[in-house]
């Protein structure tokens, strides 16, 4: 599920297709933590889980709002086209 | 061996540096002309004095060979003593010298007052200071204690020679002359701090003493003496105007007639024969050196001596006449008899002096050089016509002027040596001095007058020191005939036997140009490729013209060449090659965000692939 | 083979056809709900993973918070000619050598991990998890709500920047 999602990080042109890739990655890691605390008997997984998907929720939504603003700005969320940092 | 004060020797040296100093360091002073003229006339005038005193007061030294006449003070250090001394070495030699260069340098400062009255004052000035510096230089020479200071010295004379030669800076032609005597004195001293630098080498000193009592002692290692010396006697070539190195000197007229007078007549062309002498213990372990020495210097006598009889401007007629005489003194150094040279440097310095400055009263009278312009001078500048004619006779060697003692003196050296062909082309030289010179006093001061000008004798600054010039040349001459002195060389038909070819000179002479009786005209058929080629210069100066086009001009050319495209070509290429690095690395910012994932990717693989098979 | 692996190869297999499908298609709008597919079978791995509390939170908050918002960027991003959010990949060769790869890579390294036997299961996790938020893991947990407020602040500054 992780490669899968880098494979969509890295061929995506939209950008919030983007951000969909990154949440398969995000998951990806997700189950993997849910895993060592079912096979480890260590509740500390669990709480990391939560955690990350607390943060990936904030992520998520700052994420999407500045696509937004980018979009408002440039007119256009094809990551071909966001190329300022062009050496 | 007669040794004199160091003390006031130093004194002496030091007098025209004070002189140059005060000159140099005052400008309101030097920019006022006569002033500074007085101020090294003081300096010189007291150095003359001293230098006298220094030669009456000598004393005889108990040791024989060396050593305590000398004073030196360590310079430049090095393992087990010092490696360089500078210092006085008072003896025989540089006592003599040392009145012979306050005495000439005074008359000619002071000649220079009068001379040079139409420069504008600060050029007067600044003639003044670089007579100051040259005193001293020379001085400080013939004072040296060793090859080291006698090199810095040597180096700082060429230095004055420059300086003055190329007064009259604003003329391309003295400009030129300076240059070229700079260069091909340079040419010589090449050899000569080679020569200096393998002496030390092989023996550890600079010092004279220590290294004629090596040579006496058989103590110096021997091998390589002969390179050596050479090396050394090239300096002389040089600054002597030895053939082929003598070109700079006719070209050395350029600068006034004073300074003709002082430098390239009495001092600094002499300064090569005095380090022939001083050094002759050493010369005389290289024997094949003296002998080309020999040669050199006769065939030198002769070549010059043909060139001056076809010069028509009389300042270059004395300048091949004292080429000419310098071979006699570098002759004689050769033939051994290195105490006739210095005896014929002495009297040479005086009457050449002599003629020049003559010469100079002429040229400031009348307005040029040209002898075929002037005529009948002796009815119009009587005093100045009986001094020339003491320097000619002296000259030509005729007795009982000073000249016939010391060239005799030198004669009877070659003969003694049995070398027989230098001693004729000596001899032959010596009808042909006799008979340019002659042709000269002819031309200028006897025959038709020029309609031209009212030339009219000069002023007392500049009658005195040639009055007195005279008055020594006779006093001289007179001393050694009437003490005829025990070192009496050459057969006893020597004598007569210079006698008549200075007559045959003057007959020569006298029938062509006084009498008429021979065309010159006819001389010339008869002579003509002598003629020829002397009227050439014997194509030296244009050999030495081309070698410096072709030679130094394209090997400047070829550094130029490897400095724009090799060196500076290295750094351009480096500096592109990183533009270019620069500019290829930039297309890795794309600027796409994806981009630089792919890169975070490829970096986790790599770590991925190194743990897993590197750390095993 | 036990039920419980079975069924998780079979969650397994969704996961990854919805996975694909969230990188593959063209259109935004179905990548969306393929993500929201993802999300839910994530969840059920969870449950088999024998933690239900986080089943629940995966729920409401991915598969319904984040679609949700997924969705309101596409409509607003849309552009104003209305044409379907229609897209091609880009490098579609070489993001696949890579990825395949790093799969490589990862797959290799876990292929040396000795295995693991499963302990008993503990019963049910989550008063322990609670018990760890507020005991252990307290700081974290409320610097987690500070987080939380900052980005709720920048996106709304964000998204009325212009203003």
């Amino acid at each position: 599920m992780f490669t899968i999602g880098l494979f969509g990080v890295l061929t995506r042109r939209n950008a919030v297709g983007i951000l969909l890739a990154i949440e398969l990655m995000l998951n990806a890691v997700n189950i993997n933590l849910v895993s060592f605390a079912r096979f480890r008997a260590d509740v500390g997984g669990l709480v990391f889980t939560l955690f990350t998907i607390a943060i990936t929720v904030a992520e998520v939504a700052v994420g999407l709002a500045i696509v937004i603003v980018i979009f408002r700005v440039r007119k256009t969320v094809e990551a071909d086209h966001l190329d300022l940092l062009r050496g | 061996m007669r040794t004199g004060s160091p003390v006031l020797a130093l004194v002496v040296l030091w007098l025209p540096f004070l002189a140059f100093a005060v000159l140099a360091l005052v400008p309101p002073l030097r920019r006022r002309g006569r002033a500074a003229g007085v101020v090294g006339i003081a300096a010189i005038g007291a150095a003359f004095v001293i230098a006298v005193a220094t030669w009456l007061t000598a004393g005889r030294a108990e040791t024989a060979v060396s050593a305590s006449a000398s004073w030196t003070w360590p310079w430049i250090p090095g393992d087990g003593g010092p490696m360089g001394t500078v210092g006085v070495m008072v003896d025989e030699l540089s006592m003599a010298m040392l009145v012979l260069v306050t005495l000439v340098s005074l008359l000619v400062q002071v000649y220079s007052l009068e001379y040079l009255d139409k420069e504008p004052a600060p050029g007067l000035g600044r003639y003044y200071v670089y007579q100051s510096l040259f005193a001293f230089s020379m001085l400080g020479l013939v004072l040296a204690p060793g090859f080291l200071q006698m090199f810095i010295f040597w180096e700082l004379v060429g230095l004055c020679s420059y300086l003055l030669i190329g007064y009259w800076y604003e003329r391309p032609a003295a400009a030129r002359a300076a240059v070229k005597a700079f260069w091909i004195t340079k040419l010589g001293d090449l050899g000569f701090i080679a020569g200096i630098v393998m002496l030390w080498g092989a023996t550890g000193t600079f010092d004279f003493a220590t290294l004629f009592e090596m040579a006496h002692t058989s103590r110096a290692p021997l091998d390589g003496i002969e390179t050596i010396m050479f090396l050394i006697y090239l300096g002389a070539v040089g600054k002597s105007a030895q053939f082929p190195l003598h070109v700079w000197l006719p070209d050395a007229m350029e600068g006034p007639t004073p300074v003709s007078a002082l430098i390239h007549a009495a001092t600094m062309v002499t300064a090569g024969v005095f380090m022939v002498s001083r050094a002759e213990v050493l010369f005389a372990l290289a024997p094949t050196v003296l002998e080309i020495m020999a040669w050199v210097g006769a065939f030198t006598a002769l070549l010059a001596a043909t060139m001056a009889c076809v010069e028509s401007d009389i300042k270059r007629v004395l300048a091949y006449s004292t080429v000419s005489q310098l071979g006699y003194m570098m002759a004689a150094a050769g033939a051994s008899a290195a105490g006739a040279a210095f005896f014929h440097l002495l009297t040479h310095g005086l009457f050449k002096a002599l003629l020049f400055l003559g010469a100079g009263a002429v040229i400031h009278a009348v307005g040029t050089n040209d002898i075929f312009r002037m005529g009948g001078l002796a009815r119009a500048m009587p005093h100045t016509a009986i001094v020339f004619l003491v320097g000619t006779l002296a000259l030509a060697g005729v007795w009982p002027l000073a000249g016939f003692f010391s060239k005799e003196a030198i004669l009877g050296g070659m003969w003694e040596a049995h070398l027989e062909i230098p001693f004729a082309f000596l001899a032959l030289t010596a009808l042909l001095t006799a008979f340019y010179m002659f042709r000269v006093v002819f031309i200028a001061f006897f025959g038709r007058a020029h309609a031209g000008g009212h030339p009219h004798e000069p002023g007392w600054l500049m009658r005195g020191p040639l009055w007195v010039l005279a008055a020594l040349t006779v006093a001289v001459g007179a001393r050694y005939a009437a003490m005829p002195s025990g070192e009496h060389h050459g057969p006893a038909w020597l004598a007569p036997t210079s006698l008549a070819l200075a007559a045959a000179g003057f007959g020569l002479a006298w029938a062509t140009y006084q009498r008429g009786v021979i065309d010159p005209a006819w001389l010339v058929t008869a002579f003509r490729p002598i003629d020829f080629m002397a009227r050439r210069r014997y194509g030296l100066d244009a050999l030495y013209l081309a070698l410096y086009r072709g030679v130094m001009l394209a090997f400047s050319r070829l550094i130029g060449w490897v400095d724009r495209y090799l060196v500076d070509g290295v750094l351009n290429v480096l500096s592109a090659a990183s533009l270019r690095a620069g500019d290829l690395l930039r297309r890795v910012q794309t600027g796409q965000a994806q981009d630089y994932v792919y890169g975070v990717a490829f970096g986790v693989l790599l770590l991925v692939v190194w743990v897993q098979f590197w750390r095993r | 083979m036990t039920g419980e692996a079975l069924a998780f190869g079979a969650v397994a297999v969704v996961i990854v056809a919805a996975s694909l499908a969230v990188v593959l298609t063209p259109n935004l709008f179905h990548a969306v709900m393929y993500l929201a597919v993802a999300l839910v079978a994530t969840g059920v791995v969870f449950l088999l993973l024998e933690s239900p509390f986080l089943f629940g939170v995966q729920l409401l908050l991915y598969a319904g918070g984040v679609v949700t918002l997924a969705v309101f960027a596409i409509m607003l991003t849309e552009r104003l000619v209305g044409e379907r959010i229609a897209q091609t990949s880009r490098y579609i060769a070489n993001g696949a050598i890579v990825c395949a790869a790093v799969l490589a890579a990862v797959l290799g390294f876990l292929a040396g991990v000795p295995g693991v036997t499963a302990p008993t299961p503990a019963g049910d996790t989550t008063p322990a998890v609670g018990r760890a938020l507020t005991g252990a893991f307290v700081l974290p947990f409320e610097l987690l709500g500070v987080l939380l407020l900052a980005s709720l602040l920048g996106a709304l500054h964000l998204a009325r920047a212009d203003d």
